[in-house]
């Protein structure tokens, strides 16, 4: 309990007084699994588009097949991968064994499943004849294809923000891949490992302070991504009136 | 007189069901077309072919003097526009939804503001720029429908049923804005109906159309003239009948329907006659009304449709009557499936077609 | 072309862009990077961490340690992921060495391991030797009342560690089967670290077998209350030996492109030099009152004290020597 309550405390230290090594590690988590959900996204999005708007068979094969990868553990891709790009592996010579890319390329392959996954699901759930419409209104193929996208624009942000929660938590990949490397030169240490390897030390109230600062960092990007939603809603809402008014204003004249 | 769009021995077949059968078709230009039928019968089809996002299994269709490669319709599709039954908007501003195609084109910003701004006076709804499309009355969505249409400025503009989920108000003012768009604008309208009001006053011609064949096709004097060749097909429009006139004595004449039921119209026919009944011209009442109308039959509900601030209601007397009430008398009234009723109406309301 | 074939291009060209930055990256822009696996014992008291910042001070060299423990570290090495190997098993040590992996044996330094636990000392360890202890915790699990497979008595790391390696001679030499012993109800292996294993025999109110270092930072910092019941002797003697792993491939004899030889010798210099193994054996004395590794160079050059240095030679010499002549490649005056 004593941990627990000194853990809370220290965090808000830490945070307080900026320590340069809780800001290092907290700014290597933000910039792997950031960039790892972007390349996710990138890879992502016209796979969902290509599953959800194209007939071709297996297309159920394929959809459960994505739908179980999600709940791949994540060592386990983090072994696979490990192998892969480990010097006696098939691409060893490209050196990316405990390189940020590594951690960065393999986030981006852990989350992509759920990214797909709930993209399709965005995507499908848009009115069929949202395709049609686009399509009489003079819009090509592919320019239809992005208003879809377009509608589907709620669902399609659900799954970037649940991969990056789900790539900022893990832990699997990130110290099989990083190797969890710290001192003084490039280092692959994140929030994630960083606890672990605190517990495994004993340093039990700053792995508790590192943990709830996980959680607080969680907390504050989708509380950011909630607001800027309601945000586009309430500044439309706020700029009627206004307009109203204008017009009003005009028309008296 | 030029042929704008023309169909030949246009087929379109979804796996066994042949929906559109060897139609052969020419589209004027500058005219308003009506495709008149009841549900089923391929109007929407034909519509989805003129507007290019449906190819047919067969025949042949020519745009503007060249034949149409379905493979690849872009082009095509920037001169034609359609308008779909059910109203589908983005979920997003009534501008955004208005400016898409104008977007599309890449017309400068300065212009689209002024053309949207001009669409949403010829629907009457002027000021809706910033307001959330899915949000408004299904009225204004396919007014804003509409105005998405009108703005494009297309050669050919086709309406699947335009105005058959509104009320009298609304269908008023759509029916002006048809009317105003193909004067001033001279654009090619081919509009789907099953309101043979409708079907008489707006269009240049009507073509008949019934399990995916055109049946007849000129001016409606002309068409409604021939009708008593066509008296079956009419079967399922709302509120048509045929039956047998006998001239009374007072100068009116009974059409006997069938099932008992007896319309009394006001001009004198006899033998083999079709009529027609507005819906808004029959009276709704939970008991027999003592009037001076001379068409007084008692039924029961058997259908109920929710149109926003209307309701339909379908009423069986022997024949099934269409009528249209509205939603506040609907629910004092406290109506519901089954429940009898009384079904009222002039004789001088009846069109003999 | 179709909106997803052109984000498909993106997101190929992207992930070109990543892996080629990095790889450029790291081949042009930084400093060299050095690997060093090694165990975790060496990690978990952060005298690695001191001897980093004291190398990466002065050396123009990137230090990246994995602490892994060593049956991974020795692994990581033959894979070539490694180029220096730092760890405390001597018999695993001879093996990779006679395998052609590794070259330049320097043993640096050496501290004893203990077996600790609750102080109350049920099994009745205290004072008593090695194999004593373990027959009295073996007797005491298997009269235990709970033989539900609730409690446990013997925590083990059961990961192929090096500690690992030393609680298994220290069974066999007790007379017992390791293998048999760990199918006992009273037996539990982590398979973890020694951090994790010490705070699970804490929790457990077990008892373990755990290097002195590891140990004293743990119970000073307050993590753990079990206490180190018997003394230092032979049997117990853990002795930590860096090597390099071979430039060239043992299989094939060519040359190991990957493997940073050069910087790795550097660092072993720097290891068996003075001030470093001043350091080593100064490390923890102000905090834990005493010292939790001994530097083992100067010893083995004075060959004093005894019966100390005796006991090194006999557990972690190899044909008499620390490294054999044919281990060795080049750097002679490492070995005088």
């Amino acid at each position: 309990m004593a941990d627990i309550l000194g853990g809370i405390v220290e965090a808000f230290q830490l945070i307080f007084t900026g320590d340069p090594e809780i800001l290092g590690i907290v700014s290597r988590s933000l910039l792997f699994s950031g960039t790892a959900v972007i390349l996710a996204i990138l890879w992502g999005t016209p796979l969902a588009m290509l599953i959800a708007m194209k007939e071709f068979r297996g297309k159920t094969v394929i959809k459960t097949f994505l739908n179980t990868l999600i709940g791949l553990p994540t060592v386990v891709l983090g072994l696979i991968l490990f192998l892969i790009i480990s010097r006696g592996g098939p691409i060893g010579f490209l050196g990316l064994l405990y390189t940020p890319a590594a951690i960065m390329i393999g986030q981006a392959i852990l989350v992509t499943p759920i990214l797909v996954s709930i993209g399709v699901s965005a995507i499908e759930s848009v009115d069929p004849e949202i395709m049609s419409l686009s399509k009489t209104l003079g819009a090509s193929e592919s320019q239809a294809q992005v208003a879809v996208l377009k509608e589907a624009a709620s669902g399609i942000i659900l799954s970037d923000i649940a991969s990056f929660n789900r790539a900022i938590g893990e832990l699997g990949v990130v110290l099989l891949v990083g190797g969890n490397i710290v001192g003084v030169g490039n280092r692959t240490d994140v929030l994630t490992t960083a606890i672990s390897r605190n517990v495994q030390i004993g340093e039990i109230g700053l792995a508790v302070a590192l943990g709830i600062l996980l959680v607080i960092i969680l907390f504050t990007i989708n509380i950011i991504v909630a607001v800027l939603r309601k945000a586009n809603y309430i500044v439309e809402l706020a700029k009627a009136p206004y307009f109203r008014l204008k017009r009003y204003r005009e028309t008296k004249q | 007189m030029m042929v704008i769009a023309e169909l030949k021995d246009v087929t379109k077949a979804y796996g066994n069901k042949i929906v559109v059968d060897a139609v052969n078709l020419q589209i004027r230009e500058g005219e308003i077309l009506a495709l008149l039928g009841p549900n089923g019968s391929g109007k929407t089809t034909i519509l989805k072919i003129l507007a290019f996002i449906e190819n047919p299994t067969g025949g042949e269709v020519k745009f503007q003097g060249k034949a149409v490669n379905f493979k690849n319709t872009e082009k095509e599709r920037m001169q034609s526009t359609l308008v779909f039954q059910k109203t589908t908007l983005f979920g997003t501003s009534v501008y955004n939804n208005i400016a898409y195609g104008l977007k599309i084109r890449k017309v400068p910003k300065e212009t689209r503001d002024r053309e949207v701004k001009k669409a949403l006076e010829i629907v009457k709804l002027e000021g809706f720029e910033k307001r959330n499309a899915t949000k408004l009355s299904g009225g204004e969505q396919q007014r804003v429908a509409i105005a998405r249409a009108l703005v494009l400025k297309t050669k050919l503009l086709l309406l699947d049923e335009p105005t058959a989920n509104l009320d009298p108000k609304n269908v008023g003012i759509l029916e002006d804005v048809i009317d105003t768009v193909n004067r001033e604008n001279k654009t090619t309208i081919v509009m789907a109906t099953h309101n043979m009001f409708q079907a008489k006053k707006l269009p240049h011609r009507i073509a008949l159309m019934d399990e995916g064949k055109i049946t007849e096709i000129g001016a409606p004097a002309e068409v409604f003239g021939k009708l008593s060749k066509n008296l079956a097909r009419f079967a399922a429009v709302d509120n048509t009948f045929t039956g047998t006139a006998k001239a009374t004595a007072s100068g009116t004449s009974k059409v006997d329907v069938g099932n008992g039921v007896q319309i009394e119209v006001t001009s004198q026919k006899q033998g083999t006659a079709a009529v027609f009944v507005n819906p808004q011209d029959i009276i709704l009442s939970k008991t027999a009304v003592e009037s001076s109308a001379r068409n007084v039959f008692k039924g029961k509900i058997t259908e109920i449709s929710d149109l926003d601030s209307l309701v339909k209601l379908k009423i069986d007397v022997g024949k099934t009557f269409t009528v249209q009430i509205t939603k506040q008398s609907f629910n004092e009234m406290g109506l519901c499936l089954n429940a009898e009723v009384f079904i009222t109406f002039k004789a001088s309301s009846v069109q003999v077609l | 072309m179709q909106a997803w074939q052109k984000l498909l291009i993106v997101a190929a060209l992207a992930t070109i862009i990543v892996v080629a930055g990095t790889i450029v990256y790291f081949n042009y822009f930084t400093k060299r990077r050095l690997f060093i696996s090694t165990t975790t014992s060496l990690d978990d008291t952060k005298l690695l961490e001191k001897i980093e910042s004291d190398y990466e001070a002065t050396h123009n060299v990137d230090l990246n340690i994995l602490a892994v423990g060593t049956g991974i570290a020795i692994q990581h090495a033959k894979n070539g992921d490694a180029d220096v190997v730092l760890v405390h098993a001597p018999s695993v040590e001879l093996s990779f060495l006679e395998d052609g992996y590794g070259v330049n044996r320097k043993i640096i330094a050496y501290n004893f391991f203990t077996i600790v636990g609750p102080a109350d000392d049920p099994a009745q360890t205290s004072g008593k030797t090695a194999t004593e202890a373990l027959f009295n915790i073996v007797q005491y699990g298997q009269n235990m009342p709970d033989q539900s497979g609730g409690t446990q008595i013997w925590v083990s790391r059961g990961d192929n560690s090096g500690t690992n390696s030393k609680e298994k001679s220290l069974w066999t030499a007790a007379g017992y089967n390791y293998t048999e012993l760990s199918e006992e109800v009273w037996f539990a292996s982590t398979g973890q670290g020694m951090g994790s294993t010490l705070t699970i025999a804490d929790q457990k109110n077990a008892y373990t077998l755990s290097d002195i270092g590891t140990y004293l930072k743990f119970y000073s910092d307050g993590t753990i209350s079990l206490s180190s019941l018997i003394l230092e002797e032979q049997p117990l003697l853990n002795v930590y030996s860096v090597m390099a792993v071979s430039p060239t491939v043992s299989a094939n004899q060519s040359v190991h492109e990957d493997i940073n030889f050069e910087d790795a010798m550097d660092f072993i210099e720097y290891l068996v030099s003075d001030e470093t193994q001043e350091l080593i054996t100064n490390y923890g004395k102000d905090t834990y009152g005493q010292s939790l590794f001994t530097g083992a160079v100067q010893p083995l050059i004075d060959d004093a004290p005894q019966p100390l240095v005796s006991w090194i030679q006999d557990y972690a010499f190899f044909d008499g020597s620390e490294c054999p002549p044919q281990y060795r490649n080049g750097y002679a005056d490492l070995y005088t």
